[in-house]
């Protein structure tokens, strides 16, 4: 078996990637329900949106910039 | 680029400078003198201004709000247009891809919360933030340093890191695709038909353009609404 290069950064942050992913996804999708049920409501549930959005990102971007650190 | 007593100027310091005042001018020519009827250009600032007042500031904080409202405009505004300058041609340098920049702003924003939150509470505010009412006694040991590094110390990292870590991704991405678009496209003499994939790149490169001015305006628009959650945060301490 030959041997495995590149930079282990890389894959560190593709697992990095991962929950925040599925988060904003489950996120955003629970936020167009919201607004499909109750579209009067879609001022508030958008700004909630975004505020959890930047939340659940802040992860993904930790692990871009310890990729770039590493 | 140059020395000016003592002080080595470069390129982000004087796109800074140029952020601060095209903000300025903005202001000033949009809001120059009351009309009736007002001009294109002073509608839209209307706009733009009363967007920040009423969603974020007012929205936000609730009633006093209208203390805080100079300061979140006047961030949103210099990040915004630090943000544009990625995306704008002959300068393609978004001044806050340099992490001194978002993490000076955001020790601003660090400084009015806990500042306004002593002032508004006292030391009760140290009490409630960090031993929040209602959880178990013996739970304080876990609950108290989480708190503790949460507020003080994640908050002001992460706001500064997210629109760090936007901006140099958005640059890298653009840089990339479009620098290989023209590599590809000159070497055509070279490689031959193979040189078509370069228009691919640049067609890529166009679409995730515009997409990055999307970001820009999301970006500077979730710094502001954030700042304003923290400084809401420390004025309402009763939930």
């Amino acid at each position: 078996m030959e041997d495995i290069s590149g930079a282990l950064a890389v894959i560190g942050y593709g697992l990095a990637a991962i929950g925040p992913g599925v988060g904003i996804g489950i996120l955003a999708g629970n936020a167009v329900q919201a607004m499909a049920r109750q579209p009067e409501a879609a001022g508030m549930v958008r700004t909630t949106m975004f505020l959890g959005i930047a939340f659940t990102e802040a992860l993904a971007l930790i692990g871009f910039v310890l990729f770039f650190l590493a | 680029m140059f020395s000016l007593g003592g002080f080595d100027v470069n390129r982000a310091m004087l796109l800074m400078f140029l952020a601060a005042f095209i903000s300025i001018a903005l202001l000033y020519f949009g809001f120059r003198k009351a009309r009736v009827v007002p001009t294109k250009f002073g509608t839209a600032m209307e706009g733009l201004v009363g967007f920040v007042r009423d969603e974020i500031a007012m929205g936000i904080i609730g009633p006093t709000g209208a203390r805080y409202f100079p300061y979140l405009l006047s961030v949103f505004l210099f990040v915004l247009i630090g943000n544009l300058f990625e995306v704008t041609p002959f300068i393609n340098f978004p001044i806050t891809s340099r992490m001194a920049i978002p993490a000076f702003l955001a020790i601003v924003t660090w400084l009015i919360f806990v500042i306004n939150g002593f002032a508004t509470h006292g030391l009760t505010y140290l009490k409630e933030s960090l031993f929040p009412p209602g959880v178990p006694k013996f739970l304080y040991v876990l609950v108290t340093p989480i708190e503790l590094v949460s507020t003080f110390l994640v908050r002001p990292f992460s706001l500064a890191v997210r629109l760090f870590a936007n901006l140099v991704a958005g640059h890298v991405m653009l840089s990339l695709l479009l620098v290989s678009s023209y590599v590809y496209i000159t070497s055509v003499g070279d490689i031959g038909a193979r040189a078509v994939i370069g228009v691919g790149w640049s067609v890529l490169g166009m679409g995730i353009y515009l997409f990055e001015i999307l970001v820009s305006f999301l970006q500077a628009y979730i710094f502001t609404l954030l700042s304003a959650v923290y400084i809401e945060s420390s004025t309402n301490i009763e939930h």
